[in-house]
């Protein structure tokens, strides 16, 4: 059964998307197919060069730098998202991949959740 | 119950962005179930009504709109995890 977990809200403003990330990190931990995707503002967790000290966080972008040790199987940005906040497919981490959120792209998955 | 295709669990009101989309990308053989804050939605012309439209009941009678269902089917949570093993995928919106 395969797993498609999105997240569309910014990061550092609420805790929803990292309660999302621990989902998809523990799906893929045990084996299960699993793939995440950044739509809407979301988008903005894959930035890099996130600097979250003096916020007292840790950056997601240094979160995400481990899914693929964790096994999630991709990583996905909305196109249209990116180009909203002027991100480029060179702007993105090298595992991340440029798609359009349509029913094709959720037809592939059995179950699809969106973050909160 | 009838098999679908989809299931797309909506629990967003009707001015969440996510609302907008979900309402978009319900296929011809999808179902909708409202829950939580979606249940909302049953004051407003849904874009799929009737036998395909399920709300849960709970929720819907939490917010005093039980008599606001219209032709849509009220259900438990026993009918929603029916509803949900039996559609060949589920989108929780």
């Amino acid at each position: 059964m395969s797993t498609l977990i999105i997240i569309d809200q910014s990061p550092y403003g609420s805790w929803e998307g990292r309660e999302a990330l621990d989902m998809a990190f523990s799906l893929a931990a045990f084996d299960q197919p699993v793939s995440l995707m950044f739509c809407g503002a979301g988008v903005n967790w894959l930035r890099q060069g996130q600097d979250a000290a003096e916020v007292e966080q840790k950056s997601v972008e240094r979160n995400l730098a481990a899914a693929p040790i964790f096994g999630v199987d991709a990583l996905l940005a909305d196109r249209s998202a990116c180009g909203q906040y002027g991100l480029t497919e060179t702007d993105l981490p090298d595992h991340v991949s440029v798609t359009d959120f349509d029913r094709d792209l959720t037809g592939r998955f059995d179950h699809v959740a969106f973050a909160g | 119950m009838t098999t679908l295709k989809t299931l797309h669990i909506l629990n967003k009101p009707p001015e969440h962005r996510r609302y907008v989309l979900c309402l978009d990308a319900i296929g011809p053989d999808d179902g909708l179930l409202l829950t939580e804050n979606g249940v909302l939605a049953v004051s407003q012309a849904l874009k799929v009504a009737g036998a395909r439209c399920f709300v849960l009941a709970p929720d819907l009678d939490a917010r005093g709109l039980a008599g606001q269902i219209g032709g849509n089917q009220r259900v438990s949570f026993d009918d929603m995890v029916e509803l949900a093993a039996s559609s060949a995928s589920v989108i929780s919106w």
